[in-house]
C-alpha cells in the first residue's frame, strides 16, 4: 500500500512540477502589466519596452488622426477630465481602426509598449468604455 | 405598482423562509403534513414570482418611469420584443429573473419527483427555497428592481443599450440563464441526497435529466453569445476569453465532466465521491460567475460596475456553499465508497476518468486566467494580465486531447480491453482519421500544428461514430430481421442516452472543425476612397462610396463595397453604422457577412468621410466558421434525442414496433428542419399595397417589381416594390428603368440579365439565382421533403412485411462476442 503512495506520490509531483514550469513559461510571454498613467510616468524607465495595458483618459482635441491613413496620435491623462488635476500625461501613436467610443474624455485601455518617443499601441490595442452612461455590457474586444 | 412589487418580494423572502424551515421539520418529525406544506409554500413561491415578474414587465409595456429600473433600461419607443427584454437587461432585474426560473424549476422538479424520490423531496425544498432567499435577500436589502424615485421621476427612459438591441441578445440570457439555474436542482438533489445518506444511484436518475437539460440551454447561451459577438460586436472574431463568457464556460466543463462520469457510477459504481463533488463545483461555478460579472472583482470590459457591497454578501455566500456541501461530502465519505476498482487502463472508464481530469482541469486553467490579474494584484501588488494569446495556447492541447478522446472511449470496452481486439476496432476510425489529416496537411497546405492535428481527430472520431452506429445497426438488423435503415432508428430509439451521445460528439467535432479554420483567417485594416480597390485573400474590394439614411429611430451611415473574384464581381457588401437617437455617442457597428460553407468575408465599417466619400474597413476572412453554429444545431439535436422521456417510448413500444417510434421521432425531426428553410422562402413575398411611384401597370410589371431588391442599403433589401424609405431615389429610378425595360417589350429573363449587368449583384435579386450555391437554398426544403416523403414510404413498406418475414426463418448467426458486447451494454443503459 505505502509502495503504492509513493508511486502515486511521485507521478503528483512529476506533474504538478511539469504543469508549473509550463504555466511559467507561457506566462512570462502571456501576461501585460495592468498600470494606470501616473503609476507609469512618474518613474518610466523600468516600464520602458515592457508589455503595458495603460489606463487613462483621452485628453480632449488632442486627438490627431493623419491625412488618408489610420494613423493616430493623442495623449491621454491619469484622471478623469472633470478632475481639476489632471495627473501625468503621456502622448500615444496607434494604426488602425479604433472603436467607435474612442473620442475626447473616454476612458481607455491602450495594449502596447512605452518608449522615449512615447506609448506605441499594439494592433487592435485601443479598448475604449462607453462615457460611463451604461453599466452594463460595452463593446469587447477591439 | 411599484410598491405592490416589493411587497410581492418580500412576501417570496418569507415563503421561501417558512418552506425551508417546516420541509427541514418536517423531514426530521417524519411529519407528512409538516412536509406536504412545505411543498405547498414552495409552488406558492413559484406562484409568488410569477406575478412579481408580471408587474416588472407590465412597468415596461405601460413605460412606469417611476421605477428607476425601468427609466435605466427601456424607453418609450423601444419596439415590444425589447421592451419585454429590459426585464433582465440590467443586474437588478436579472436577479429577480434568476429567482424566478429557480422557482419554476423548483416546482417542476418536486412535482415530478415528489412520489418517485419521497424521501428527498424536503431537503430539495429547503436547499431550493435557500439558494431563492439567498437572492431574494440581495433584492429586498440591496438591489430592489422596484426602487423608485423619491422625488421627480423622469418623463421618459435612458432606453435600452442599442448592442443589446439584437435578436440573439434578446434571448442569449434567457438561456444561459436557464443553464445556470437549471444547474441548482442537481445540487439541491446532491443534498438532499447526502443529507437523507441515500446516496444510492437513485438521486443521479432524478437529476441526470435535468443536468443535460441545463446543460444544453447552456451550450445554448454559449453559442448565441458568440453569434451575438461575431455579428454584433464586429471585431471579426466569436470569442475573446473575456472574464463574462469565461464565467459562462466554467460550469459547462463540470457539467459536461458530470454527464460523463454519472454513466460511470451507473455501470461499474465508481467515482461516487467525484459525481457528488462535480455537481457541487458546478453549482459553485455558477453562482461564482454571476459574482465575478457582477461584483467588479474582475475587470472586463462588459461586466456589471463596481459594488463593494454585493461581492461581500456573495463572497459570504460561495463560502457557505463550500463549507456546508464538503462538510457533508467528508461527513458521508463511508456512503461514498466506491464499490468497484479501476481494472485496466485499457477500459473505457478509465478513459471517461482522463475526460473528466481534462475537463476539470480546463475549467481550473480557465478559471486561474480569468482571476489572474486580481490574484496578481493581490499577490505582488502589481496588476499582471492574461490575453487571448494565453488561453490559445494552453486551451488548444486540452481540446484536442479531449476531442481524441471523444474518439477513443467508444473503442474501448468497460472493464478491460485486450490488445488483441483493440486492433479492429482502431482500424477504420484510424483510418479515417489519417486519411482527414493528410488532406489537410498535404493537399490545403495546412500547418500540423494545432489545425492538421485537429482536422485528423475530426476524421478519427467520425470514423469511431460511424463504426459504432454501423455495427449497432448490423447486429440489431440479424437480430430483428429488418433493413439496415430501421434497425439504426430502432437502434438510436433502444438507446437514446448512448446514440444521442454519439450525435452531440458528431456535433462537437463540427464545431471543433469551425475552430480549426482560424488557422486561415485573414485579418486587414485599410482605408478606401471611392472607386478604390484592396485584395484579401482571394477577393478583390472594392469601395463605391458611403451613404447616409435616417428611419426615423437612427441614422444609418452605409458603406457600398463591391466583391470581386478573379476579375468578376460576385457580391456587394453594405456594412453600416447605426447611430440610435439620444445614443449618437455610441453607434452600433452593423457588420455585413458573405456566407459561405467554406469561409465568410466579413467587412465592418471602421470609419467614414463623408467629404470625400473615403471609407475605412476592418476585412476579414473567417475559413469554417459557419460549421460551429451547425455543429451546435446537430449537438441540439442529439442532445434532444438523448432527452426524450423513456416512458413515452415505453407506451409506444407497446403498441406498435420500435422503429416506428424511433422513425417518427426522426420524420418529425427533419420537418422541423424543413421549417426554417420555407419560412425563409415565404419571407421574400411582399404585400401587394405598397406605396410606389412608377404604379405597375401590367401584372407582369408586378410581378418584376416584386423580383428586384431595393439597393438602397437603408431598407433592408426590400423590393422596389415595396422599399418605403420615401422619398427613397434608389428604388424610384430602378422602378423607372424597370417601366423602360418593359416598355421595350423585355422579357423576364432579359430584364434580370440587365440588371444584373448594371448594378453586378444578385444582392439585388429578391430570390436567390436558380445556380450554384444559390440552388442549394431553394433546393433545401425540397430536399428534405423528398427525404422524409422516401423515408416514410420506406418505413411503411418494412412494417408491413416484417411480420412475414419474421416468421419465415431465424435470424443468421452473426459474431458472438461483439454481440455479446453490444447487447450486454444496451442492456445496461437501457
Amino acid at each position: 500500500m505505502t509502495h503504492r503512495y509513493i508511486k502515486l506520490g511521485l507521478t503528483a509531483a512529476v506533474l504538478v512540477l511539469a504543469f508549473a514550469g509550463l504555466l511559467w513559461s507561457t506566462l512570462q510571454d502571456g501576461t501585460e502589466y495592468f498600470k494606470h498613467v501616473d503609476e507609469v510616468m512618474a518613474n518610466p524607465q523600468p516600464w520602458e519596452n515592457k508589455p503595458l495595458q495603460l489606463h487613462g483618459y483621452v485628453v480632449p482635441g488632442s486627438i490627431l488622426k493623419r491625412q488618408d491613413t489610420l494613423e493616430y496620435k493623442f495623449k491621454v491623462q491619469n484622471n478623469p477630465i472633470r478632475d481639476p488635476n489632471p495627473g501625468h500625461v503621456v502622448e500615444a501613436s496607434y494604426t488602425g481602426i479604433v472603436p467607435d467610443t474612442f473620442k475626447g474624455e473616454a476612458e481607455v485601455v491602450l495594449r502596447g509598449r512605452l518608449t522615449n518617443s512615447g506609448f506605441h499601441t499594439d494592433p487592435n490595442g485601443v479598448v475604449a468604455k462607453c462615457p460611463s452612461k451604461y453599466q452594463e455590457k460595452a463593446t469587447a474586444g477591439s | 405598482m411599484a410598491s405592490l412589487g416589493t411587497f410581492l418580494l418580500l412576501a417570496a423572502f418569507v415563503t421561501c423562509s417558512y418552506a425551508a424551515v417546516i420541509s427541514v421539520a418536517g423531514a426530521r418529525r417524519r411529519s407528512r403534513r409538516l412536509i406536504e406544506s412545505g411543498i405547498g409554500a414552495f409552488y406558492l413561491i413559484c406562484a409568488i414570482m410569477t406575478a412579481a415578474s408580471a408587474v416588472l414587465i407590465n412597468a415596461f409595456l405601460t413605460g412606469d418611469f417611476t421605477i428607476k429600473y425601468v427609466v435605466h433600461y427601456s424607453d418609450s419607443v423601444q419596439p415590444l420584443l425589447y421592451k419585454l427584454t429590459s426585464y433582465w437587461g440590467g443586474l437588478d432585474g436579472s436577479i429577480m429573473f434568476w429567482v424566478f426560473l429557480l422557482s419554476v424549476f423548483g416546482s417542476l422538479a418536486v412535482y415530478v419527483n415528489r412520489e418517485r424520490h419521497r424521501e428527498l423531496i424536503p431537503y430539495v425544498v429547503a436547499t431550493i427555497s435557500a439558494v431563492n432567499m439567498f437572492f431574494l435577500f440581495l433584492m429586498v436589502a440591496h438591489k430592489n428592481p422596484f426602487t423608485t424615485y423619491l422625488t421627480a421621476a423622469p418623463t421618459e427612459g435612458e432606453g435600452l443599450n442599442p448592442l443589446l438591441q439584437n435578436f440573439y441578445m434578446a434571448i442569449h440570457p434567457p438561456s444561459l440563464y436557464t443553464g445556470f439555474v437549471g444547474m441548482t436542482i442537481p445540487f439541491a438533489f446532491g443534498i438532499a441526497a447526502l443529507i437523507t445518506g441515500h446516496l444510492d444511484d437513485s438521486w443521479l436518475r432524478a437529476v441526470r435529466r435535468w443536468t443535460m437539460f441545463s446543460w444544453l440551454f447552456l451550450s445554448f447561451g454559449l453559442t448565441l453569445g458568440m453569434i451575438w459577438a461575431y455579428e454584433e460586436l464586429g471585431w471579426g472574431g466569436y470569442w475573446a476569453w473575456d472574464p463574462v463568457e469565461n464565467a459562462g464556460l466554467l460550469p459547462w466543463f463540470t457539467a459536461t465532466a458530470f454527464l460523463h462520469s454519472v454513466m460511470v457510477q451507473e455501470r461499474r459504481s465508481m467515482l461516487r465521491v467525484w459525481n457528488v463533488t462535480l455537481v457541487i463545483v458546478t453549482f459553485f461555478l455558477t453562482i461564482f460567475g454571476t459574482f465575478m460579472t457582477r461584483s467588479g472583482v474582475v475587470q472586463s470590459v462588459h461586466a456589471f460596475g463596481d459594488d463593494p457591497i454585493l461581492a461581500r454578501l456573495f463572497t459570504g455566500f460561495m463560502v457557505t456553499i463550500l463549507v456546508f456541501s464538503f462538510s457533508l461530502v467528508i461527513w458521508r465519505l463511508p456512503l461514498l465508497k466506491a464499490r468497484n476498482e479501476l481494472d485496466s487502463w485499457m477500459s473505457r472508464e478509465a478513459a471517461f476518468l482522463v475526460n473528466n481530469w481534462v475537463l476539470l482541469f480546463a475549467a481550473l486553467f480557465v478559471l486561474f486566467g480569468t482571476m489572474f490579474p486580481t490574484l496578481s494584484e493581490a499577490v505582488t501588488g502589481n496588476r499582471l494580465t492574461v490575453a487571448g494569446p494565453f488561453f490559445n495556447k494552453w486551451m488548444t492541447p486540452v481540446g484536442l486531447v479531449l476531442l481524441l478522446l471523444t474518439g477513443v472511449g467508444p473503442l474501448l470496452a468497460w472493464r478491460r480491453s485486450s490488445l488483441g481486439n483493440l486492433a479492429p476496432q482502431f482500424l477504420w476510425p484510424g483510418v479515417a482519421g489519417f486519411t482527414a489529416g493528410g488532406v489537410a496537411v498535404g493537399y490545403f497546405r495546412i500547418p500540423v500544428w494545432p489545425s492538421g492535428l485537429c482536422f485528423a481527430l475530426c476524421g478519427f472520431v467520425v470514423g469511431t461514430i460511424v463504426q459504432e452506429f454501423y455495427k449497432g445497426a448490423v447486429i440489431r438488423r440479424k437480430n430483428s430481421g429488418t433493413d439496415l435503415f430501421t434497425a439504426l432508428v430502432g437502434l438510436v430509439g433502444r438507446n437514446k442516452r448512448r446514440y444521442g451521445g454519439y450525435i452531440v460528439h458528431v456535433g462537437i467535432v463540427l464545431i471543433c472543425f469551425g475552430f480549426a479554420g482560424n488557422a486561415r483567417k485573414l485579418d486587414e485594416q485599410v482605408l478606401l476612397k471611392l472607386g478604390q480597390e484592396t485584395k484579401i485573400g482571394k477577393y478583390t474590394i472594392k469601395s463605391n462610396g458611403v451613404k447616409v439614411a435616417d428611419d426615423g429611430q437612427k441614422q444609418m451611415t452605409t458603406a457600398y463595397i463591391a466583391v470581386f473574384v478573379d476579375g468578376k464581381e460576385i457580391d456587394g457588401l453594405y456594412p453600416a453604422k447605426w447611430a440610435y437617437r439620444r445614443h449618437e455617442q455610441e453607434p452600433t457597428t452593423e457588420v455585413a457577412i458573405r456566407r459561405t460553407p467554406a469561409e465568410d468575408l466579413y467587412a465592418v465599417l471602421g470609419g467614414f468621410d463623408l467629404s470625400d466619400q473615403s471609407v475605412t474597413l476592418q476585412l476579414v476572412v473567417n475559413p469554417l466558421v459557419n460549421w460551429i453554429w451547425v455543429g451546435f444545431g446537430i449537438m441540439a439535436l442529439g442532445t434532444g434525442i438523448a432527452l426524450l422521456p423513456e416512458r413515452s417510448f415505453a407506451f409506444a413500444l407497446a403498441k406498435m414496433p420500435a422503429e416506428a417510434a424511433a422513425t417518427t421521432v426522426a420524420l418529425l425531426v427533419l420537418i422541423l428542419l424543413s421549417g426554417p428553410a420555407l419560412s425563409a422562402q415565404t419571407n421574400m413575398g411582399g404585400d401587394m399595397n405598397t406605396r410606389t411611384s412608377f404604379y405597375a401597370r401590367t401584372p407582369f410589371e408586378k410581378q418584376m417589381q416584386h423580383e428586384i431588391v431595393c439597393t438602397c442599403g437603408s431598407c433592408g433589401h426590400q423590393t422596389i416594390a415595396e422599399c418605403r424609405k420615401d422619398p427613397c431615389g434608389t428604388s424610384h429610378e430602378m422602378r423607372g428603368q424597370l417601366a423602360a425595360m418593359v416598355d421595350q417589350g423585355m422579357n423576364h429573363d432579359q430584364i434580370i440579365q440587365a440588371f444584373i449587368a448594371k448594378y453586378g449583384t444578385e444582392e439585388m435579386l429578391g430570390a436567390p439565382l436558380d445556380q450554384g450555391f444559390s440552388r442549394l437554398a431553394w433546393l433545401l426544403p425540397y430536399l428534405v421533403g423528398a427525404t422524409s416523403a422516401v423515408a416514410i414510404g420506406f418505413a411503411a413498406v418494412k412494417w408491413t412485411r416484417k411480420a412475414d418475414e419474421a416468421s419465415v426463418g431465424a435470424p443468421a448467426a452473426i459474431d458472438s462476442a461483439l454481440e455479446e458486447r453490444i447487447d450486454d451494454e444496451l442492456r445496461d443503459l437501457d
